[in-house]
């Protein structure tokens, strides 16, 4: 098969690429220069790759680059940068979750799937949400904590968020 | 240890590359993108045992690929490890394979223009095999007439003789053994079977090299030490060291699977000297998992004791599986007794350890490098003979720990110290009352489909391999100091930090040893040209010695900046000392008998500077004369699902005696991940190979049981605590953490297990089937 023209939105910048079938979307990304998607098995055990697509977090090395065709991705680097982290990101680098950083971005993905969806998780629903990424450096207690704080911070700068919308 | 004094030390802070690390913006090895950059490909070898008969690139020519095969290499034995001295070092490995030793061993390798280019064209090469018998078992290859993995090694400069496939001994005696066995009141002894599991760090292994137009090569790997893996490069490609500039990359996780040199980073370099353009080669997961292991162990272990509970001696014999390569079994071997006769005052030890080729991935240095397998030993049959005396196990450990004042010699014979600090009996108490000890479930007291289990196991790693005297095993670090114009400080060091917070610890004692805050510490990019040598991360070593080469530099860059100052401000350079002056956010010197007397360090700086007189800069080396003991204790409470032979963990106490704690969040994070890796060591990971040298996960992650989030306990349940300790050796107080922190873990549920179902447990991993199947025997035998 020939290679086809798709076009990805990743991080809200538009990219047409041709790209043969077989290609993942773990390595269009990669090749577009988003290497903050980790590769860490090509395999969909490990989770380093998570990215959102349409706003689902999926492991991007088990999704063909021809299946997002169309679509929107959050890597990441889109989430936040070093000047203006965002707050799972920032919560990350308070807790001490991040040790060697590897599975850091894929992780955050997965938390910030889950905040998406669930502002204010119990432990349980933390735990349900990054069982699929595997860390082997922190035993995990951090992270869970990380995201614990982010959640808190995300919810009270939405209370800051909408006292100041009242006043407008 | 009271953190009051200091200014820096003791505090939690966000690590420097933080922000990096969670924004996504680090760049790994993996990560390298270079102009004209083309990508390879290793040829894996489908057999784990074979002769190559031919091997023909033709088609993978034609496809535009450069190849590279054994007649292409520079035919130069090494070992992928050379901390050990080169008269004694072992060498047995090309950078391609002369023969296939170990599944998914390189053949061939092609560099090509895309990933998958590279890819069609490895596959497009042909190779003629002709396969070997497959030996798994290190028993079954020790055994006459087993078809030899090598006929000749190199030892040192020498070549020697491989007989029944024996990589080398060690026997090591010392007291009178049988004396002491004679006296004895009681003897316990075990057989005790370890695996070879895989490291599981998240970045597969990696390397770009970038030919030079000076013949020389620069590097971008995944090492623990770059200053090792410019040395062999070096050495293997005949280029003056000057011309091989490693860089030090942030890491992936390592926990020892980049200990050495990296199988793909010669490779690599053969590639990029051939294609002269830059090359990056990357391992897949399947081929690093094939690529090296934990060493797996079978280890025969006496103890005898007196009535009152008093060791007299041990007698040990362990067999290592080292796999297809010899990478440093040797040390292996003297470290395991060393790891055991410094648990415990042993004074008479008879031992003997024997290290075996087979035909898997070859066992290099894991988390603790023996310590987790003996002390899985050892701590078990403390538990037996505490049963066996009727006795506190505790109180057992307590009575013959080997602790302050005590010599010891952890990393083996030839490095003996005396311990300085020693927190173990604070740690154990602490433990117990967090854990409550006291009202633990008394070993068959329990029937149901639950069952409630308290299991303790303590253990200790070095901090370094340093010793009064050279040794066999080089450990030694360095580092430069310098201060800059505005009075910020470069921190220049070719350490390694996996991820644990070491290079923040040093810039937290360089911060504190000049009286500057933080944030004016900077930790310099490193590469090898222009650092001065140090070893290796590994040893837990980093905060003890790389630390203590950050600290000498540090006090001498200290030194000069007062007697630059008594210059300056005519006053006595004894007269004079260093503060942080906070409102300021700066160090300054000062004569506290005359407050007016005094200038920034940045004034001093900046007037050398615009006076064109220097830099004011310390460059040193530093070798650890000690390698004292980090000390961790666990304690486990676990609930055993008879009906599924799951092990869940309700509790978990980690107590670490590290000296002064450096990075406190980090420390503990040392602590929670120690105890996630034992647990996967003690109830899950294997590696099991099949009859032909295939690993059964085929290289899939989750099938070879890396604990996820599932297997772990809950956030409140996890209690770490730190011992009020000051070890005199190390800088401000400090030793190390990392490996203590996993080796004693696997012990303490394997004692946990047979607290809670009174079944005892020799061999790892105590997995549900594993569980299962003894709860059913133990009921059929009833």
């Amino acid at each position: 098969m020939q290679p086809k023209m798709i076009t990805l939105t990743v991080n809200g910048r538009k990219h047409q690429v041709a790209l043969n079938p077989d290609e993942t979307l773990l390595n269009a990304l990669r090749q577009l220069n988003y290497t903050d998607v980790k590769n860490g098995c090509e395999k969909g055990d490990c989770g380093a790759c998570a990215v959102l697509l349409n706003g689902k977090a999926v492991n991007s090395c088990l999704v063909l680059a021809w299946q997002a065709d169309g679509s929107e991705i959050l890597t990441n680097a889109g989430l936040g940068t070093m000047d203006n982290p965002h707050p799972i990101q920032e919560a990350f680098a308070d807790a001490g979750a991040a040790q060697c950083g590897y599975c850091t971005p894929g992780m955050i993905i997965s938390a910030k799937a889950l905040l998406d969806q669930n502002p204010h998780p119990s432990e349980e629903e933390i735990r349900e949400a990054i069982s699929g990424n595997l860390c082997r450096c922190t035993g995990y207690a951090q992270i869970i904590t990380a995201i614990q704080i982010a959640a808190e911070r995300i919810a009270a700068s939405a209370l800051v968020g909408s006292g100041q919308g009242g006043k407008q | 240890m009271d953190h009051s004094k200091f200014n820096v030390l003791g505090k939690a802070t966000q690590r420097k590359d933080s922000v990096a690390k969670v924004t996504g913006s680090e760049r790994y090895s993996i990560d390298i993108q270079l102009p004209r950059m083309i990508y390879g490909r290793i040829l894996s070898s489908p057999y784990a045992h074979a002769r190559i008969k031919g091997v023909d690139v033709q088609d993978a020519e034609a496809m535009g690929a450069v190849c590279i095969t054994f007649d292409d290499i520079p035919h130069v034995r090494y070992n992928e490890r050379i901390i050990t001295i080169p008269s004694v070092l072992h060498k047995d490995h090309f950078i391609l394979a002369d023969k296939v030793r170990r599944m998914a061993e390189a053949v061939a390798a092609v560099a090509a223009e895309t990933e998958a280019l590279a890819e069609k064209a490895v596959r497009a090469i042909k190779v003629e095999y002709e396969p070997l018998p497959v030996l798994i078992d290190p028993f079954q290859a020790m055994q006459s007439g087993a078809e030899p993995i090598y006929d000749t090694i190199l030892w040192g400069e020498e070549e020697i003789q491989v007989e029944n496939n024996i990589a080398c001994s060690r026997q090591v005696e010392e007291g009178d053994v049988d004396q002491a066995f004679a006296e004895a009141d009681v003897i316990v002894e075990g057989t005790f079977k370890t695996p070879k599991i895989y490291h599981a760090q998240m970045e597969p292994k990696s390397v770009v090299c970038r030919p030079e137009s000076d013949g020389g090569l620069t590097i971008w790997p995944t090492t623990q030490s770059i200053h090792n893996v410019r040395i062999l490069l070096g050495e293997i490609f005949n280029i003056p060291l000057s011309k091989v500039n490693v860089k030090r990359v942030p890491i992936g996780g390592t926990f020892g699977s980049s200990i050495q040199m990296n199988s793909v980073i010669p490779i690599c370099a053969a590639l990029a000297l051939k294609a002269r353009r830059p090359v990056k080669l990357t391992l897949t997961r399947e081929e690093d998992m094939h690529d090296h292991t934990r060493y797996g162990t079978w280890i025969a272990l006496k103890l005898a004791a007196k009535k009152d509970g008093t060791l007299l001696g041990a007698k040990m014999e362990l067999v290592a599986d080292i796999g297809a390569h010899n990478i440093q079994p040797y040390s292996f071997l003297g470290v395991c007794v060393g790891w055991l006769v410094s648990l415990y005052k042993l004074p008479n030890v008879r031992y003997r350890g024997t290290a075996v080729y087979t035909n898997k991935a070859p066992s290099c240095a894991m988390q603790g490098f023996g310590n987790p397998q003996v002390t899985f030993a050892a701590e078990t049959l403390m538990d037996e003979l505490a049963e066996k005396l009727g006795t506190d196990s505790l109180e057992l450990r307590l009575k013959n720990y080997i602790g302050l004042g005590d010599t010891f010699w952890g990393q083996g014979p030839l490095v003996r110290s005396i311990v300085q600090s020693d927190g173990v009996p604070e740690l154990l108490r602490q433990g117990a009352e967090i854990i409550d000890w006291e009202n633990r479930p008394k070993p068959g007291s329990q029937s149901g489909r639950f069952r409630r289990g308290v299991g303790l196991a303590r253990g200790f790693h070095t901090s370094s391999a340093g010793a009064p005297q050279p040794g066999d095993v080089i450990d030694f670090s360095g580092a430069m100091v310098k201060v800059n114009q505005d009075g910020s400080v470069d921190v220049i060091t070719a350490l390694m930090d996996h991820g644990g917070g070491t290079l923040d610890a040093l810039a937290k004692i360089a911060a504190e040893a000049l009286c500057v805050p933080l944030e004016k510490v900077n930790l310099a990019p490193a590469e090898t040209r222009s650092t001065v040598y140090d070893c290796v991360t590994h040893a837990t070593r980093g905060v003890y010695a790389g630390g203590g080469a950050v600290l000498k530099a540090a006090e001498g860059v200290r030194q000069e900046l007062l007697e630059t100052a008594a210059h300056y401000l005519n006053v006595m350079p004894d007269a004079l000392t260093l503060k942080l002056d906070k409102q300021q956010s700066q160090g300054v010197v000062y004569a506290p008998s005359i407050p007016e007397k005094r200038m920034t360090i940045s004034e001093i700086a900046t007037r050398c500077w615009t006076e064109s007189w220097k830099t004011i800069a310390t460059v040193e080396s530093y070798r650890p004369v000690n390698c004292p003991p980090a000390y961790v204790t666990v304690f486990v409470e676990v609930e055993v699902d008879t009906w599924t032979g799951e092990v869940r963990t309700k509790r978990a106490a980690m107590g670490s005696d590290c000296g002064t704690v450096i990075n406190p969040d980090m420390a503990v994070g040392q602590l929670e991940g120690g105890l996630s890796k034992g647990m996967g060591y003690a109830l899950c990971e294997c590696n099991q190979w099949e009859p032909d040298g295939q690993i059964a996960s085929r290289g899939y992650w989750v099938d070879a049981k890396t604990p996820a989030i599932g297997e772990t306990p809950y956030v409140q349940d996890i209690h770490s605590y730190f011992a009020d300790s000051y070890e005199p050796s190390g800088p401000f107080g400090a030793k190390g953490i990392g490996e203590a922190a996993t080796n004693p873990v696997a012990a303490a549920y394997a004692n946990a297990v047979y607290n809670a179902i009174n079944i005892r447990f020799y061999e790892l991993p105590i997995t549900p089937e594993v569980i299962l199947k003894a709860v059913e025997e133990k009921g059929q035998s009833k």
